[in-house]
């Protein structure tokens, strides 16, 4: 009798303690790590990516969490250091034993990352590392959305197609700094000219810095360009289109890559940072479901009248990963994957399925500044305004 | 041959040379003089400009008038750097060494004192005559570069007559040459390093209004505007001023060169590959150094 009674308590005990400790892990939050570049060069970005995440966070946990579990985060300031990313994603899985893994910024940042989470067999949503790291048979990382230098002028390549064939540019220089982000660039820039026939009167890469730019755009302007790619970040970007004016270098469009889209742009370059041409997958103004509520939301927090692009990318991350999350019903990071690559999200860069690399279908909306504002020109349907073609003059 | 493209080519290139030789100056001097290679000498540079952004913006200031505020403020600024900081660290054994690394603590320090002043973000100078030219025939002066050349000019020379016709110039010489001797002759060595510290740092301000003339700026440019500087030392010999003035014109003429007859990605290849055989032929630059 004794002997039953001791094994029933036992059982009680057994059956009180497992109870306890299934509530206890409904209890526990749950824990997204990594690294981001809260100090040095890409610090401002990656603040606004930051706090993307951290406002998709506030959303989930208002309305109860991800499977039941608030959300936090386990942060690190990688410095802006891609090898301190690929450390700190390490602790983030083997130290940490965070439960999930967030997407790192920059590219170079994000590259390094992707073979991590490969051999952890953890999911990592990011913007990737252009085309090539997407091709190295990486099976757990996915760019939703990804920003991919392969894409970037395809917003402007259709939209040049769309012209009648009499207006079109007819002879291009091309100005690429010689980066990976530069020569992924060139993708678009060689279909375009294969497809429609635009001359490249001049292709020529240059090493970052850019000492000088009199003599790239004396050269353009001397062979009687018509269109201009200035294929580099902001400070090369800069110099370039202050130069043309200097030298009154007006040819149709000057398409610009990844410094046009950035605020500074706007804000140092004034009037003459105007009618830049240049190509994004996110905006602000773009009608899918969601962007009205950040742009509400950082017209409230931050006064803006629009989310910066780097805030949509870190909610648009979190979305897709925690689309992948609850369609798997746990926390399995195989499930998570097979899910994502076999459904479609919805993001306010709008609905994405991967394919076998983790892509969505190629997407770039050709974007153009006008009276200050980064407006998107293509395609029609997106349309926020007109695109002024040719490019009037310089005053 | 394209001649225009060649002349347009040297033209801005010595235009944007002589700017590299104006910041570059003071480094050489300090080098020379106290040798003290400081780090943050280009730090400094990037105060200039930055106050000279925020004078434009602010007062509408002219960032060639606002070198009124900031070349003052840098030269005390600089004094008293040099007072509680760098005296300390004469009596190390190794002052050249001894003093990279305290000035490297600087420079990060400065820099992270101008992240919370002005943030990280870009910034460019952009004055009512930042787009214009001057043509002549078929070349262009873009006015800004001419700004940074005439100021470039200007410091130079003012510089070098300071230490060649003044006694205090004179005193910083005699430090430089004989400072034994200089210390007999009543030459109180301490203040001359002071004063050659502060000029030195003063005209980095000056310097890194003119970089701001041709280049956007931010918090961390200064680690690209260093490079420059080693540059401008190693091709015009450590302490020599004319020298420093004349490296920076001609790593102008190379750049303006490559840029017109070589595929643009070999720039950087040829003038830092320019700097190695220098360094291999005369590793004492060019020109002799002497202040």
């Amino acid at each position: 009798m004794k002997k039953v009674l001791f094994l029933t308590l036992c059982l009680s005990l057994v059956l009180f303690m497992g109870q306890r400790s299934t509530v206890r892990a409904a209890d526990k939050p749950l824990v997204i790590g990594g690294s981001l570049p809260l100090t040095g060069k890409f610090a401002e970005t990656a603040k606004w990516i930051e706090k993307g995440m951290k406002f998709w966070a506030e959303e989930v946990n208002a309305k109860g969490g991800l499977l039941g579990r608030k959300v936090t985060f386990k942060i690190y300031d990688d410095q802006s250091n891609a090898g301190k990313a690929v450390t700190f994603a390490e602790k983030a899985i083997t130290v940490d034993k965070v439960d999930l893994l967030f997407g790192g910024y920059p590219g170079t940042a994000a590259r390094a990352v992707m073979p991590v989470a490969e051999k952890h067999k953890f999911v990592y949503v990011s913007m990737g590392g252009h085309m090539k790291s997407f091709q190295q048979g990486y099976t757990y990382s996915f760019g939703g959305p990804p920003l991919m230098g392969e894409w970037w002028y395809e917003g402007f390549y259709q939209w040049v197609k769309s012209l009648p064939v009499d207006q079109r540019p007819k002879r291009a220089a091309v100005y690429t700094m010689n980066n990976p982000i530069g020569t992924s660039l060139m993708d678009s820039i060689n279909r375009m000219s294969k497809d429609l026939g635009v001359k490249i009167v001049i292709n020529e890469k240059y090493n970052l810095p850019l000492p000088d730019a009199t003599p790239l755009i004396m050269k353009a302007k001397q062979m009687n360009c018509d269109l201009l790619f200035s294929s580099g970040f902001f400070a090369d970007g800069v110099m370039t289109v202050r130069t043309a004016k200097a030298l009154n270098y007006n040819p149709k469009a000057i398409v610009q890559g990844v410094g046009s889209i950035i605020p500074a742009w706007v804000k140092e370059l004034g009037k003459d940072g105007d009618y830049i041409f240049s190509g994004t997958v996110l905006h602000n103004k773009l009608g899918y479901p969601g962007n009205d509520k950040l742009n509400a939301y950082v017209k409230k927090t931050y006064n803006l009248s629009g989310y910066p692009l780097y805030f949509g990318f870190g909610y648009a991350w979190m979305q897709t990963l925690s689309q992948g999350v609850e369609g798997a019903k746990g926390l399995n990071q195989t499930k998570i994957r097979d899910w994502l690559k076999s459904h479609t999200v919805q993001t306010i860069a709008g609905p994405m399925s991967f394919d076998a690399k983790g892509l969505p279908a190629p997407v770039n909306y050709c974007t153009q500044v006008i009276n200050g504002k980064v407006e998107l020109v293509w395609p029609k349907e997106v349309r926020t305004a007109e695109p002024i073609y040719p490019k009037p003059a310089w005053k | 041959m394209n001649t225009v493209l060649v002349i347009q080519s040297l033209i801005s290139g010595i235009m944007m040379g002589s700017v590299y030789a104006l910041l570059g100056v003071g480094f050489s001097l300090t080098w020379g003089v106290l040798k003290v290679i400081n780090i943050s000498h280009a730090t400094f540079g990037l105060i200039g400009a930055f106050l000279a952004y925020t004078l434009l913006k602010w007062l509408g200031m002219d960032p060639i008038f606002s070198l009124v505020v900031s070349v003052p403020l840098l030269f005390f600024l600089a004094c008293l750097i040099f007072r509680f900081l760098i005296v300390p660290i004469t009596k190390a054994k190794d002052v050249i060494v001894t003093s990279m690394i305290l000035t490297f603590g600087i420079a990060i320090i400065l820099e992270n004192l101008m992240l919370l002043i002005w943030s990280p973000d870009p910034r460019l100078l952009t004055t009512a005559y930042t787009s214009k030219v001057l043509i002549l025939g078929p070349f262009y002066f873009q006015y800004p570069k001419l700004a940074g050349f005439l100021m470039s000019a200007i410091g130079v020379l003012v510089i070098h007559f300071f230490l060649k016709k003044t006694y205090t110039g004179k005193a910083v010489r005699a430090a430089w040459q004989q400072p034994d001797a200089a210390q007999l002759y009543g030459i109180n060595l301490r203040r001359i390093s002071m004063i050659t510290f502060g000029i030195a740092v003063a005209s980095a301000g000056a310097g890194g209004v003119g970089m701001a003339f041709l280049y956007s700026f931010d918090p961390h440019a200064h680690n690209l505007w260093l490079i420059y500087l080693f540059l401008v030392v190693i091709v015009g010999g450590v302490g020599n001023v004319l020298g420093a003035a004349f490296a920076g014109l001609i790593i102008g003429v190379i750049t303006g060169l490559s840029l017109a007859f070589l595929p643009y990605q070999w720039v950087n290849l040829l003038t830092f590959g320019l700097l190695m055989v220098i360094l291999i032929i005369r590793p004492h630059g060019l020109f002799k150094g002497e202040v």
